[in-house]
C-alpha cells in the first residue's frame, strides 16, 4: 500500500512543490529524489505483484496486476533516465536564454502532473477514472508541447489538444457504452466500471454492446497511441516538444494509452469470440506500419523521422496484439518495453543533436561522428534498434511477432467485407500475405530509416560548429538505455520475464 | 410501444431533442457570441433532461450531476468563452471549410447514421430513456462534424464541448449517469480544458495575429 502511496502522490508534491522553488539546481535535485523514490516504490510493487499476483488497495480505487505493473516499469525507468536527461538539457536551455529561468519551475510542474495522469491513468481500477487520467494527460501536455512558445510549437499545441480531445471524447462514449451494458449485470452500484468487478462478468456482458464499445474505445484511445488514420498530430507534436517531452510522449505515453486498449480488449475478448478485437487491431496495426514506413522515406527533418518511426513501432506491436496468442502477445509487451528505451534514446539524441548544430533538417546536420563521438555512438545505437537490426533486443521482439504471424491459426477462413461481399482466403495464404508484406516495407524501413541516420553521422561538420564532445549528466542515461538494449537482446531478468508471461496471461483470456 | 405512451419517457425525448435541435443551430450560426449561448441553451436542456431523469428514476445523484452541468457548463465556460471573443475581437466566421446548407444537410445524414448504428442495442436499454441513447450519438457525431467544419480555435471548442454533452447525455439515457467519481473527474477535465483553450487562444492571437486554425499551416511533410 505504502509503494502504491509513493507513486501517486509523490509527483503531485514534486509538481507543487517545484512550482515555489527558484534556484535550478534543487529543481533538478526534487525531480531526480522524487523518481528515485518513485523506482523504488515500483521495484517493492512489483516484488509484491509477483509474490500475490495482484494488487487491489487504496479502498478499491487502484488495481496492479502484472500487466499495469509492466507498465509502470516503463514509466518509472524512461521517467528516472528522463530527469537526469533534463538535468543537462534544460539548464543548458536556460544558459542559452531560449527559456526564461523562472519558466523553469513551471515546467516541472507540468511535468510532474503528466507523470501522476500516466500513472493514475495505469493503476485506476475504474475505466472511468482511466479516461480521466488519460484526459488530464493531454492537458498537461499541452503546454509542454508548445514550451518554447515558437510559432510552430503552438500550432503543434494546438493541433494536439484538439485532436486528442476529440479522439478521447469518443473513447468516454466508448467507456458509457461497456457501462450500458455491465449495469444491466451489475446493477446500479458505482462499482459497475470497476476492472476487478468487470473481469468476474465479461462474459455475461451484451456482445452487441461490447462490439460498439470497443470500436469506440480502440479508435478514441487509439489517437493518443498515434494509429493511423488518427496519427496526424502525433510528428507534429514530437517535432515541436522540448527533446524530453518528445522522450516521455513517445516512449511512455504511447504505451499507457496501448495499455488502456488492452484492458478494454481483456474484457471484449470473453464476451465475444478473439478474432473481433485480433481483426481491429490487426488492420489499425498493419495501416500504421505501412503509412509510417512509406512517410519515413520523405522525412527531411530528424525528429519528425523518430516520430514516424514510433507510429510504425505502435503499429508493429498492434500486429502482435491482434494476431495474439502466446507468442503474439509477448512479443508485443516486450516490443512496448524495447520501444520505450530505443525511442526515449533517440529522442535524447536529437536533443543533443538539436543543441549543437540548432536544426532540425537532417540536410542541416553532418558529421555527427566528430562533433559528438558519444552521441554518434548512441544514434547509431538507436538506429539499428529501430529499424530491428540484431543484437539489439527490438529485433527479439519483431521476430517474435513476425514468427506469431506466420504460425498464426485463423480460424474463420472467411472475410465479410461490408455486409455483401464475402471473400474466401484460405488461412495460409492470408498469414503468408502479411507475412511478405511486413518483411517488404520492414526492408524499405531499414533502407530509408539508415540512409537518413548514416547522412547525419559521417561526413564533415558544417563550419562554425564546435567538435568533440565532454561528459555531461544528461550523457549517463544514454549509456544506460545502448547497455539495456544490448542486454535486452541478449536475455530476459527473471522478474521481468515471469511479470510479462504474467500481464499475456491477463490479456490472452481463452 | 409502451414506452412511448408514457408521459415520462415522452418528456425525455422531448428534452433530448431540443439538446439535438441546438446542434443544428449551432451548425446554420455564423455567429460566434451566439453559438456560445447556443451551446450554454444545450447545456440547461441537458441538465433539464438529467434532472428530469432523476425525478423519475429517484436516482439521487443525477441530480448533482445536473447541479454540477448548470454551474461548469451553463454558467462557467461560456463565460470564460465571451471573455476570449470579447479580448480578440473576433466576432463572425467568415470562411468555413463546408458551407451551412451542406453542412446541415451533413448533419441530417449522421442523425440517420447514429439511428441505424445504435438500433441492435436500443432494446437493452431503460424503458424510460433508451431513445435517448441514439440520440446522444448524433449529438457526439454532429460535434465531431463541427470541429472539422469550422476554422475558429473558439468554434472547435465548442464543437468539442458539444461532444461532451452528447457523452453526458449517453450516460444519463443509458445507465442513468456514471459513477459519481468518474461524473466529477469528467467535470473537472472539461472545466481545465476550458481554461487551457482560453489561455491558448491568448497566444495563438499573439503569435498568429488570429485564432483562425487555417492560418496554423507551418508544419507539414
Amino acid at each position: 500500500m505504502w509503494s502504491m502511496i509513493v507513486l501517486l502522490t509523490g509527483p503531485v508534491l514534486a509538481g507543487f512543490l517545484s512550482l515555489v522553488i527558484h534556484r535550478a539546481r534543487v529543481l533538478h535535485v526534487v525531480n531526480f529524489s522524487t523518481m528515485l523514490a518513485l523506482a523504488a516504490a515500483e521495484t517493492l510493487l512489483t516484488r509484491q505483484v509477483l509474490a500475490e499476483g495482484s494488487v487491489t488497495t487504496l479502498g478499491g480505487f487502484v488495481y496492479v496486476d502484472a500487466l499495469s505493473d509492466f507498465i509502470l516499469v516503463i514509466i518509472t525507468a524512461v521517467g528516472l533516465s528522463c530527469s537526469l536527461y533534463m538535468w543537462s538539457y534544460m539548464d543548458d536551455r536556460v544558459a542559452r536564454g531560449i527559456i526564461a529561468p523562472k519558466r523553469l519551475g513551471h515546467f516541472f510542474f507540468l511535468f510532474h502532473m503528466f507523470l501522476f495522469a500516466m500513472v493514475a491513468a495505469t493503476v485506476a481500477n475504474s475505466l472511468g477514472v482511466q479516461w480521466v487520467a488519460l484526459e488530464g494527460t493531454t492537458l498537461a501536455t499541452t503546454f509542454l508541447i508548445a514550451f518554447f512558445r515558437r510559432r510552430e510549437s503552438l500550432e503543434a499545441g494546438w493541433k494536439y489538444l484538439i485532436l486528442c480531445s476529440v479522439g478521447i471524447a469518443l473513447a468516454l462514449f466508448g467507456v458509457v457504452l461497456t457501462y450500458y451494458s455491465s449495469v444491466r449485470v451489475l446493477g446500479d452500484a458505482s462499482s459497475a466500471l470497476n476492472i476487478t468487478a468487470l473481469i468476474g462478468v465479461a462474459n455475461q456482458l451484451d456482445p452487441n454492446v461490447l462490439k460498439l464499445a470497443f470500436i469506440f474505445i480502440l479508435v478514441g484511445y487509439g489517437t493518443k497511441v498515434g494509429l493511423v488514420p488518427m496519427h496526424t498530430w502525433l510528428p507534429d507534436a514530437y517535432s515541436e516538444a522540448p527533446a524530453p517531452i518528445a522522450a516521455m510522449l513517445a516512449g511512455v505515453l504511447e504505451t499507457v494509452a496501448v495499455y488502456t486498449v488492452l484492458r478494454s480488449k481483456a474484457l471484449v475478448d470473453q464476451a465475444l469470440p478473439p478474432e473481433f478485437t485480433g481483426n481491429l487491431l490487426l488492420t489499425f496495426g498493419l495501416l500504421s506500419f505501412i503509412v509510417a514506413t512509406l512517410f519515413i522515406l520523405i522525412q527531411h527533418n530528424y525528429k519528425r523521422l523518430f516520430a514516424y518511426s514510433s507510429i510504425e513501432h505502435m503499429g508493429l506491436a498492434m500486429i502482435g496484439f491482434g494476431v495474439g496468442g502466446m507468442v503474439g502477445t509477448f512479443g508485443g509487451l516486450f516490443h512496448l518495453l524495447n520501444h520505450a528505451v530505443a525511442k526515449a534514446l533517440a529522442f535524447f539524441v536529437a536533443g543533443n543533436i538539436h543543441r549543437r548544430f540548432d536544426t532540425l533538417e537532417i540536410d542541416g546536420v553532418r558529421g555527427v561522428a566528430r562533433a559528438q563521438p558519444i552521441t554518434a555512438v548512441a544514434i547509431l545505437v538507436a538506429g539499428c534498434a529501430l529499424v530491428g537490426l540484431p543484437p539489439f533486443s527490438p529485433f527479439v521482439s519483431e521476430l517474435l511477432i513476425v514468427s506469431a504471424v506466420a504460425a498464426q491459426d485463423f480460424a474463420s477462413d472467411t472475410m465479410h467485407v461490408g455486409r455483401f461481399v464475402t471473400m474466401t482466403i484460405s488461412d495460409e495464404m492470408r498469414s503468408l500475405g502479411i507475412v511478405a508484406l511486413f518483411l517488404l516495407f520492414a526492408v524499405v524501413l531499414f533502407g530509408g530509416f539508415m540512409f537518413r541516420i548514416g547522412a547525419m553521422v559521417w561526413g564533415t561538420p558544417p563550419a562554425g560548429i564546435a567538435q568533440g564532445e565532454s561528459w555531461t549528466v544528461g550523457h549517463v542515461p544514454l549509456m544506460i538505455m545502448i547497455v539495456a538494449l544490448l542486454g535486452l537482446g541478449f536475455m530476459l531478468p527473471e522478474p521481468i520475464q515471469t511479470l510479462l508471461t504474467r500481464a499475456v496471461n491477463v490479456i490472452v483470456v481463452r | 410501444m409502451p414506452a412511448s405512451t408514457h408521459l415520462g419517457s415522452q418528456l425525455v425525448d422531448l428534452c433530448s431533442v431540443l439538446l439535438l435541435l441546438c446542434c443544428f443551430a449551432i451548425v446554420a450560426q455564423r455567429r460566434l457570441s451566439a453559438c456560445v449561448d447556443l451551446f450554454a441553451l444545450q447545456s440547461a436542456f441537458l441538465a433539464a433532461t438529467a434532472a428530469l431523469v432523476a425525478f423519475l428514476t429517484g436516482h439521487k445523484h443525477i441530480y448533482f450531476a445536473a447541479a454540477l452541468t448548470i454551474v461548469i457548463k451553463v454558467i462557467v465556460l461560456p463565460r470564460i468563452l465571451r471573455k476570449v471573443i470579447e479580448r480578440l475581437n473576433v466576432s463572425r466566421e467568415l470562411g468555413m471549410n463546408i458551407n451551412i446548407p451542406a453542412g446541415l444537410l451533413i448533419c441530417g445524414a449522421l442523425v440517420v447514421i447514429a439511428f441505424f448504428i445504435t438500433q441492435p442495442i436500443i432494446p437493452l436499454g431503460y424503458l424510460l430513456t433508451r431513445d435517448s441513447l441514439a440520440i446522444a450519438l448524433a449529438i457526439i457525431l454532429i460535434g465531431f462534424f463541427t470541429m472539422i467544419a469550422r476554422q475558429k480555435a473558439i468554434t472547435q471548442m465548442v464543437g468539442f464541448l458539444v461532444m461532451e454533452n452528447g457523452v453526458f447525455l449517453g450516460a444519463t439515457a443509458a445507465a442513468y449517469g456514471m459513477p459519481l467519481i468518474v461524473e466529477l473527474g469528467v467535470f473537472f477535465d472539461v472545466l481545465v480544458a476550458g481554461l487551457i483553450v482560453g489561455i491558448y487562444t491568448h497566444r495563438l492571437q499573439d503569435a498568429f495575429d488570429s485564432v483562425d486554425t487555417s492560418t496554423l499551416t507551418v508544419l507539414k511533410e
